[in-house]
């Protein structure tokens, strides 16, 4: 069984670290509230937490023969963004920033071969109001009006020619992209997602750089008043951006890349906890994917920025992160391969039967799950 | 520093705010319809960018947000510009039907407009609106039912703004009686030196934009700082 939070706890009468919180540790299964946290850490453990903020990354626009259609904004496409022509091979170099706050979103300058004026961004298409499904018949150079006058042409598909679902856009937005979502825009949301929510359900405590499609939603359950019990138990945190693309991916579908930040004094905090024997505890699979991409090949973590289209899994174990805050999520998608390159595929998949068991709310409303694997012996 | 747009900044609680925010270090957009007197009342401010028309005027509503443009970024827009109506003001059964759609004009209308104009800047920047509303507002008093209802019209606009947007903060913020010229027309020929002087509501209004309260409506003394730490 897997029920669905359709709301936000606040308004299931629970505050947000009132959700269940599953921890899977060394010493077995344990159903606890996310404000237990700090129960199942200790001193010097070193949780890292993503900042970016979500945008309102949904807009309703009109196709060329009418028909309405939602469009889903994931990233501006820039030089340096994995499958564009400008970046060569290095994803992980020191790319465009991440963190200036307003410029990461801010899509004023064209890449990728828009017209000047305009910005080009990774979009999806679908068909209606409660996004139930992908737009499948667009094509190159069509045109979908947008609000107050803005449009946006679709360029080509992404990353390549066979890909489905993703487009290459050129936005005419008559000012800065992230300005117009902020306005036109709604949070991007599924059909298990009963009613709208506003933005401001679908932002962390962390959040301060706008920039994800989709909230990064395992640092949601967390308040200003945990992390203050947290510190005062010793745990350290520290930050990391990485902007969230759409999420609608299906199965067998690779992640998006993504842009993110390490901050050097965050790199220099992880290499400390691990050489002091503590674990390093990734808010998220969004963390995990910071974290795993600006780690070299002995695990040392170096401060990085840029675009990543690093995908954990079996061939790519995580070399960092030996612990995970993460919400419950279809087991179906690279979601999984991803938990299982941190935890390991037996504690994961003992996670995911208990929950289903316990009846655990899925989804990014829903409840919450800590995997601690055994230290050392984390991938087996 | 953040940026911000106020309307009707030559006179009363317009200029007073301006001046407070510009010496705070605030860059400012304001205008006001009498050219001389907006420059007048800015006189002595740094980085204060003066646009004279009247905020009925379409194209001068475009120039406003031309020059939002060219500034890079909102932070603030104060709906301060208002309209009283005939002085003394009629009762409604006797007022000019012409008069009171001027009135909506000024004080719903251009405000609506202002905010769907700069409604993005001001959401990138997940900025505030203060529309400058009154007692007349939510009290009935005889005489104030153009501008009075056409403030109620204010007050309800930026409810239901704080519920579609809500990234921002929305205030409809009631200075209450005030020393002004506009006081002085509602109440002809009377003697308001008793009224205080608008700097005296500025510090409540400073204290809505420093410490962004939830959306709503608030009074001056809803934000009075108390003399005593509770």
């Amino acid at each position: 069984m897997r029920p669905a939070a359709s709301r936000p706890p606040e308004e299931r009468g629970l505050a947000r670290d009132g959700v269940r919180l599953l921890a899977a540790t060394p010493d077995g299964i344990v159903h606890a509230r996310f404000g237990d946290l700090p129960r199942f850490l200790s001193a010097g453990d070193l949780l890292v937490v993503n900042t970016s903020a979500t945008v309102a990354a949904a807009v309703d626009g009109l196709r060329g023969d009418g028909r309405p259609v939602l469009v889903h904004f994931s990233s501006p496409l820039e030089e340096g963004t994995p499958g564009e022509a400008a970046a060569g091979a290095g994803s992980l170099e020191e790319g465009p920033p991440c963190e200036a706050a307003g410029g990461s979103m801010a899509g004023g300058a064209a890449a990728g071969g828009g017209p000047p004026g305009e910005a080009v961004w990774l979009v999806e298409l679908r068909e209606d109001a409660a996004a139930t499904g992908p737009v499948t018949d667009a094509v190159p150079g069509e045109t979908v009006t947008l609000p107050a006058g803005a449009s946006l042409t679709l360029l080509r598909r992404y990353p390549g020619p066979t890909a489905t679902r993703i487009w290459v856009a050129a936005v005419a937005a008559g000012g800065a992209v992230s300005a117009f979502l902020a306005w036109h825009g709604r949070p991007i949301r599924y059909s298990y997602a009963g009613d709208p929510w506003p933005l401001p359900a679908y932002q962390t405590v962390f959040a301060r750089t706008p920039g994800s499609a989709e909230m990064p939603s395992a640092g949601r359950p967390f308040t200003a008043g945990l992390v203050t019990d947290l510190v005062a138990a010793g745990v350290v945190i520290a930050p990391v951006t990485l902007h969230a693309g759409v999420a609608s991916l299906e199965a067998g579908e690779p992640p998006l890349p993504e842009r993110f930040s390490v901050p050097e004094p965050t790199a220099q905090l992880v290499n400390l906890t691990r050489a002091a024997g503590r674990r390093v505890v990734a808010v998220g699979t969004t963390c995990t994917r910071a974290l795993e991409s600006a780690a070299g090949q002995g695990g040392a973590v170096r401060g990085r920025r840029g675009w990543t289209d690093l995908v954990l899994g079996a061939g790519h174990p995580a070399r960092v992160v030996t612990g995970l805050v993460t919400g419950w999520h279809d087991p179906e998608a690279s979601h999984l391969a991803l938990l299982e390159a941190v935890a390991g595929p037996a504690l994961v998949h003992a996670a995911y039967q208990e929950a289903e068991r316990a009846g655990y709310l899925w989804h990014e409303f829903g409840d919450s799950c800590l995997l601690l694997p055994p230290a050392g012996d984390h991938r087996l | 520093m953040p940026n911000a747009l106020i309307t009707g900044a030559s006179r009363g609680l317009g200029r007073a705010a301006a001046r407070a925010l510009a010496e705070r270090g605030w860059s400012l957009i304001v205008d006001a319809r009498r050219a001389a007197d907006l420059t007048g009342a800015m006189r002595g401010l740094a980085d204060v960018t003066a646009v004279p028309g009247d905020v009925t005027d379409p194209g001068h509503r475009a120039r406003l947000a031309e020059a939002v443009g060219r500034a890079g970024r909102l932070d603030v827009l104060v709906n301060n510009a208002s309209r009283l109506g005939p002085s003394p003001q009629p009762a409604l059964r006797d007022y000019p039907l012409d008069e009171l759609g001027r009135v909506y004009d000024t004080n719903v209308v251009a405000p609506l407009a202002l905010i769907q104009l700069l409604g993005a800047p001001l959401a990138a920047a997940a900025g505030a609106i203060v529309n400058v509303s009154s007692d007349a507002a939510t009290e009935a008093y005889p005489g104030w039912g153009g501008y009075g209802s056409a403030k109620a019209a204010l007050d309800q606009l930026t409810a239901v703004l704080a519920a579609e947007q809500p990234s921002l903060r929305w205030y409809a913020f009631d200075p209450g009686d005030m020393r002004t010229d506009m006081h002085q027309q509602a109440f002809p020929g009377e003697d308001i030196s008793g009224r205080p002087e608008p700097e005296t509501v500025v510090p409540a209004l400073l204290r809505l934009l420093g410490e962004r309260p939830p959306s709503g409506r608030y009074r001056v003394s809803d934000l009075a700082v108390p003399a005593v730490a509770p």
